[in-house]
């Protein structure tokens, strides 16, 4: 009887090991043979390469390379923290001319990598590094600007005076977001004399509104609601899926909008596209593609990358119908030549 | 009442309360009132009023908010908690001295709630609301622990039952667009990882704590490989219909209360439903007397004539339905979606709750109660600005766990079989 029972516990804990493990194989993209190929490589963050956010969008600016400059893209994923290095180095044993690698979590492994192979070519999502490294183009964005936009636009669609925001964890990618949406709905009210409120960003203070996480949902739908229930009408969730149980609480309840983040939602989150006011874009497809671009034709040099408003690293899509007046669609238009020209600052 | 043998022993403890405690929970008292003076009362405009909102924008009736001076409020508040502490002092309340504590405790909270809403609002009807939606996972866990436990096996792969329940009702809900079909495969998931564990911890007597182990794991691999293979890569199998909310005709309309208590979708509903029948079935029935007589002292039972296998494997699948049904309220209840780890340790936040709750269901809901309300404090805590660091926000409903834990409460009752496989002889 034990032996059974052994057996039976056996074949569970392999089966559990096995399912974990199973994304963990190099899945070479399908593409047709050809001459040797400039390869681009791609470690994934533990989110995995479908995640909807940083993942996947980084992910997509590899598969651009590969229809328009002919490059053989591969990812890994990395399951947990200690893959980072594991991955890496599988790749540089693989010969790759660009490994790309996604996420500030992966900032010391990054590093360490460049460091042991300095003719590795490397380039970093959300990192920079302070010296750079000659061999490593930290891809950064100033999603801030952006982020003012929206907030800006947020302020002047607002009925009820206040808009909401909350993030995920308080960590500088994050909270980047939050003042930059803060500080668009502080200008708006400079400009038109108007009194709307942000409810769960404190700028000043640097403290506010957080799950604690980026996996519950429906923390997402709790502060969605708590933040409606206070009066908020726009809400822009700074927390991966988590502000999809946002979306569903306002599409639940309706009369309030919301903003999604990173990619544009009306694309990866559609069935919400009625409650979507915009998406604050974090074009790193343009990035990652801008950095397989240049290895390909050898201009590849190490250091910093920032998008921005001027280069489309960061933005926010056309506005649908019916979100916000024709009036503050231009004014919108001043307020980004603005920010290109300098004249207004987004961060605090 | 059954359970009056156990509450009977419960209050005897209390009854031959030591001076010690009586003159610790009269000190505590009087510390709070202090507190209510030195921390909020000192630092408020006289002229604050603190403005609680009665209703939401969905409400028929709107009501006007509720408007308090602050500072006289304080005072108030200070002063009550003043003259509790000083009769605890002087001559106890004796077996209502835990009543007087929640009570205490309340009037500290709500000091509190006035102070941070100085010159601001706060709706309290959405506080409410959102501590009783916060509390539905965490209550069905606990029933579900309750369930398993009373019985005299330990359940700690909840979380993992919830976890599978969640991905199977959106994908099959997705798959048939229907949310009852969605819900019915969530149950017979629990009800099945709850057989398997059933087998290990009754069967073959296995360390429950290892079987319980192995299943969260397998759970999260498996619902975190079929998301990423599937759920992930096909929209269409990650949108499932979702139970919305329901008004209960004319209770609704009751100021106040109707808006937090009958506007509500299924589950909360279900959850009220479970845990009176839970609570009557336990102890006021022969099948709950059986379960618990196989919880205490499963021999005694056995040579009555109880089959102790059969009424452990009940308990335990009734449990992992329970569970399975938790977890479709993440995403039919809520998000309309499945997304990896979604349930974030509600299912041991569950536990915690049953051992809280002293492995009764009212208790639980209590318990349930208590973190949904830590919980939606901390996020109205953010909104209205109060300097503390979000992180310390968060850490509220642990704190408030730990501090009941530590045995502010006494001593809880822990079914004496608990944990313990069965050896027929």
């Amino acid at each position: 009887m034990f032996k059974k029972l052994y057996l039976v516990v056996a074949v569970l804990i392999i089966a559990s090991m096995a399912l974990s493990a199973c994304q963990q194989a190099a899945t070479p993209a399908p593409q047709e043979p050809a001459a040797p190929k400039i390869k681009v490589c791609q470690v994934t963050d533990t989110g995995g390469i479908d995640d909807k956010s940083f993942n996947a969008t980084a992910w997509k600016g590899v598969e651009d390379a590969m229809k328009e400059l002919g490059v053989e893209g591969k990812y890994l994923e990395s399951q947990q923290q200690t893959d980072y290095e594991k991955n890496i180095n599988a790749f540089i044993e693989d010969g790759c001319d660009l490994i790309v690698t996604v996420g500030f979590l992966l900032g010391d492994a990054t590093k360490a990598a460049a460091e042991a192979n300095p003719n590795q070519k490397f380039a970093i999502v959300d990192f920079a590094y302070d010296p750079t490294i000659p061999n490593v183009l930290g891809l950064t964005f100033a999603t801030d600007q952006a982020a003012f936009l929206a907030g800006y636009a947020a302020a002047g669609a607002t009925k009820t005076g206040k808009v909401g925001t909350f993030g995920g964890i308080q960590i500088p990618p994050v909270t980047v977001f939050m003042d930059g949406f803060a500080l668009g709905v502080k200008y708006y009210n400079e400009k038109h004399g108007t009194n709307v409120e942000v409810l769960g960003w404190d700028v000043a203070n640097q403290t506010g509104l957080f799950t604690g996480n980026f996996e519950s949902t429906d923390d997402g739908r709790q502060l969605g609601q708590t933040l409606m229930d206070e009066g908020a009408d726009i809400i822009m969730p700074v927390a991966g899926p988590v502000g999809l149980g946002t979306a569903a609480a306002v599409q639940e309840r309706g009369n309030a909008w919301i903003i999604g983040v990173d990619t544009d939602w009306t694309i990866s989150a559609s069935q919400f596209t009625d409650v979507i006011f915009t998406s604050v874009l974090k074009r790193m497809d343009n990035a990652v593609f801008e950095a397989a671009k240049e290895v390909v034709e050898g201009t590849f040099k190490g250091g910093l990358y920032v998008g921005t408003l001027a280069n489309d690293g960061v933005g926010i899509p056309e506005f649908l119908a019916g979100r916000i007046s024709d009036d503050l669609k231009a004014e919108l238009e001043q307020v980004k030549a603005d920010i290109i020209a300098g004249k207004i600052k987004t961060t605090p | 009442m059954a359970s009056t043998t156990n509450s009977q022993m419960f209050h005897k403890t209390f009854v031959r309360e030591s001076p010690v405690r009586q003159r610790v929970m009269g000190a505590f008292f009087l510390l709070l009132a202090l507190a209510i003076w030195f921390f909020f009362a000192r630092s408020v405009d006289g002229g604050a009023i603190s403005s609680f909102g009665l209703s939401t924008f969905q409400a028929k009736t709107q009501l006007d908010p509720w408007e308090l001076p602050t500072l006289n409020t304080l005072y108030v508040l200070a002063i009550v908690c003043a003259v509790f502490g000083g009769i605890q002092l002087s001559r106890g309340f004796k077996k209502y001295t835990n009543a007087v504590l929640a009570v205490v405790v309340a009037i500290f909270v709500f000091g509190f709630l006035v102070w941070a809403t100085a010159g601001k609002s706060l709706n309290l009807v959405g506080l409410f609301n959102t501590t009783l939606s916060k509390a539905v996972p965490i209550t069905l866990g606990a029933l579900s622990g309750i369930l398993c436990e009373r019985s005299g096996v330990v359940n700690i792969a909840i979380e993992g039952m919830m976890l599978s329940g969640a991905m199977v009702s959106a994908l099959v809900g997705s798959l048939t667009q229907n949310a009852w079909v969605g819900l019915l495969c969530a149950v017979l998931t629990g009800a099945l990882l709850a057989w398997v564990h059933g087998v290990f911890s009754i069967k073959y007597k296995t360390n429950q704590i290892i079987s319980g182990t192995v299943i969260n794991i397998f759970a999260t691999g498996l619902t975190s490989y079929i998301s990423a293979k599937f759920m992930q890569v096909y929209p269409a199998l990650n949108n499932p219909p979702t139970f919305g909310a329901i008004a209960i005709p004319l209770l609704a309309d009751i100021p106040v209360i109707g808006e937090i208590f009958f506007v509500n979708n299924l589950f909360v509903f279900a959850m009220f439903i479970f845990i009176i029948i839970l609570q009557i079935a336990l102890f006021q029935t022969r099948w709950g007397l059986r379960v618990r007589a196989v919880g205490e002292h499963p021999k005694a039972a056995d040579t009555l004539g109880i089959d102790v296998f059969k009424t452990r494997y009940t308990s335990v699948i009734l449990g992992g339905m329970m569970a399975g049904f938790a977890g479709a309220y993440f995403t039919l209840g809520s998000a309309g979606r499945f997304d990896e780890v979604m349930t974030a340790g509600r299912g041991f936040i569950g536990l915690a709750a049953m051992i809280f709750g002293n492995w009764i269901p009212t208790g639980g809901f209590a318990a349930g109660l208590l973190f949904g309300f830590a919980d939606g404090l901390a996020s109205r805590m953010a909104i209205l600005g109060i300097t503390i660091p979000s992180q310390f926000l968060l850490m509220l409903p642990y704190i408030a766990t730990m501090i009941v834990l530590a045995g502010v409460i006494g001593k809880g009752h822990v079914p004496a079989a608990d944990g313990i496989p069965y050896e027929k002889e």
